[in-house]
């Protein structure tokens, strides 16, 4: 195509929903960027679906509402979406296709990459090894988040996944490193995007923050595009400019089902649920987008944020999500303190990894180990404790309820606007453990139980 | 009689004394205790107030400042928005220029030349009243009037035209 006399397609066939649909192509490509043009000089912009001989299927991420068949030209860009990287999306606010909400002049960077960018070459990837600390306790003490890694957030419905998910954008660092954040916010109401931009506004104004904002009414091949978007200006920002950076991506859910839309749109076979079969793959080709890469020192780490609709973990999205990531944060009703977090059902997979001594602290895995091992024990005692009241239950077995109530009230309750220090959580991790009798607590070690241990026994 | 009970009366008195000044020195003990323990309150809710005073004000400075930064970016990223609006309006009217230039039928020559390259060799050349030309063919057309060459150019410039506010 030519930059200076691109040619503009003015055989549009038929408009059928969000497709329009051209004749007389010559030279276009699947998943090719095209521009619409209306009558008014008004452009829009697309995605092409299909081609069949001179016949090309273009989906208008605006819509098709207001064109007219006789008067709307097609132009092709002759690649796939690009997006222009660089330095210039940190501090913005843009739609979910990276044109600006926040009054600014459009991203501008001298260099472009493809929104779907290439899968990372795995001989080059680097094992993850730091921390990235979020600020919230339970998941900085349990659930440690490492550079690189992919956690996803599974809620159940109904609970605040979504200020979770800015809290721990808004207050995410590593330590004196260049840090920055994207937040891809997909299909949300104007009530939660609201809440997410206040909890951002802090952050957004360090110029560390870029954030993505696809709302509910936004059209749903937008969504699509929008956490690779969000990806691919994460690579540039970590393996080129060298920072690290957290892509937290909510809802998942959201973008699944607007998959779902797209793909009976272009009348694929439904698979499970009627998503379609090849959701797996197109799953992975979003998370496996993180990582670090040998001899560069920049890394994205993805949070995926997701609602389990009808709480059903079975569901193909946390299903599916849950194969590829590498562990997973459950929000559960059951635990009543914000954020909600249910230690038990939640595991960081690279944890061992980012975690311990010149990392976080020397005695995080062996205290991590012991919390949970304590709560475990605190479950099952509480289960007696239903069956035949608490009053029948050993002394130690109390002492472990009163543990479980100590970490409830002392360690997980957070307040949302509260961003805690790694000392300040784990000094509550040590008096949550301190309710236990000193002979109870075989995994720590004499050494850390001298310098930490503040019980009676 | 009345001497008999005299030594009783005497004992019942004093011990109604003893009973007297032990409840008066209890009642001394709890009202101290009760007006101590009602200035450790009072000195607790005073510290309370006092730090969640000084909390506050922490938190509006934080608040303050947060907002102002906001303002100054939202008022950084308009005045990059004027100046490229205004990139825009110049080149579209330098482009626009063009016109006048003892030059532009060559201009309009290889405008047609590329139009042709670019959309097929039967398309049919319009020159444009504002300037520029229009080369339709069936299904088809290149728009080439001077004001689409004029936005081509400034998004051409990619990330150039952030030197427009570059330090």
């Amino acid at each position: 195509m030519s930059t200076w006399a691109p040619v503009e397609y003015t055989g549009v066939a038929e408009l059928r929903g969000p497709l329009v649909i051209v004749r007389g192509v010559r030279n276009v490509g699947w998943d090719e960027y095209a521009t619409i043009i209306l009558e008014s000089g008004e452009r829009r912009h697309g995605l092409v679906l299909d081609v069949d001989r001179d016949l090309a299927v273009v989906q208008v991420l605006e819509g098709t509402g207001g064109l007219g068949a006789e008067t709307t030209r097609v132009t092709f860009a002759g690649s796939p979406l690009r997006v222009p990287v660089g330095a210039g999306w940190q501090g913005r606010v843009c739609n979910g296709r990276g044109r600006p909400l926040d009054g600014g002049p459009p991203i501008l960077g001298d260099d472009s990459a493809p929104v779907a960018g290439f899968p990372m070459n795995p001989t080059v990837r680097q094992p993850p090894t730091e921390p990235v600390i979020t600020g919230v306790s339970a998941i900085d003490a349990l659930t440690t988040l490492v550079r690189g890694q992919k956690l996803a957030v599974f809620a159940e419905g109904g609970l605040p996944h979504l200020e979770l998910a800015a809290q721990v954008a808004a207050q995410a660092h590593t330590g004196g490193e260049p840090f920055s954040v994207i937040f891809a916010a997909m299909g949300l109401t104007h009530g939660d995007a609201a809440t997410v931009r206040d909890i951002l506004e802090r952050r957004s104004s360090a110029a560390e923050l870029t954030l993505l904002l696809n709302l509910a009414g936004d059209p749903v091949i937008e969504r699509l595009l929008t956490p690779r978007i969000a990806l691919t200006v994460a690579e540039h920002l970590a393996f080129v400019l060298r920072r690290h950076v957290l892509v937290v991506l909510a809802d998942m859910t959201s973008y699944c089902e607007a998959l779902r839309e797209v793909s009976a749109a272009r009348g694929e076979i439904p698979a499970r649920r009627a998503y379609p079969g090849y959701l797996y793959s197109d799953l992975a080709s979003i998370y496996e987008r993180c990582g670090r890469i040998r001899g560069r020192p920049g890394s994205v780490t993805v949070l995926p944020v997701l609602s389990m609709p009808g709480g059903d973990i079975t569901h193909p999205v946390p299903d599916l999500t849950g194969y590829i990531t590498e562990g997973q944060i459950l929000l559960s009703r059951e635990v009543p303190s914000y954020p909600h977090i249910d230690p038990l059902s939640s595991l960081s997979r690279m944890m061992r990894a980012g975690a311990g001594e010149g990392r976080t602290r020397p005695e995080h895995l062996d205290l991590a180990a012991q919390i949970l091992a304590g709560l475990s024990r605190a479950r099952q005692a509480g289960e007696l404790a239903d069956l035949v009241g608490e009053s029948a239950l050993t002394r130690t077995d109390r002492r472990y309820l009163a543990m479980a109530q100590a970490f409830l009230v002392g360690l997980l309750a957070q307040r949302p606007d509260e961003a805690r220090t790694l000392a300040d959580t784990f000094d509550r991790a040590w008096q949550v453990v301190s309710v236990l009798p000193r002979s109870e607590l075989s995994m720590l070690g004499e050494q850390a139980l001298e310098a930490g241990y503040r019980g009676q026994e | 009689m009345r001497d008999a009970l005299a030594p009783l009366a005497e004992a019942l008195s004093r011990q109604a004394e003893i009973d007297a000044r032990a409840i008066a020195a209890r009642a001394e003990d709890e009202a101290a205790e009760l007006v101590a323990a009602a200035r450790r309150d009072a000195r607790a809710v005073l510290d309370g107030a006092r730090s969640e005073g000084a909390a506050q004000a922490a938190a509006d400075a934080v608040t303050s400042r947060v907002e102002a930064e906001r303002r100054a970016r939202r008022m950084e990223l308009a005045a990059q928005r004027e100046a490229l609006d205004e990139l825009c309006a110049r080149s579209a009217a330098a482009v626009g220029a063009l016109r006048d230039d003892p030059c532009y039928p060559r201009l309009l020559d290889r405008l047609g030349d590329l139009a042709r390259a670019s959309g097929g060799a039967d398309l049919v050349v319009e020159v444009q009243p504002d300037g520029g030309l229009l080369a339709k063919g069936r299904g088809r057309r290149v728009d080439c009037t001077l004001g689409w060459l004029a936005v081509r150019a400034v998004d051409a410039l990619g990330g150039e035209v952030r030197r427009l506010w570059a330090p």
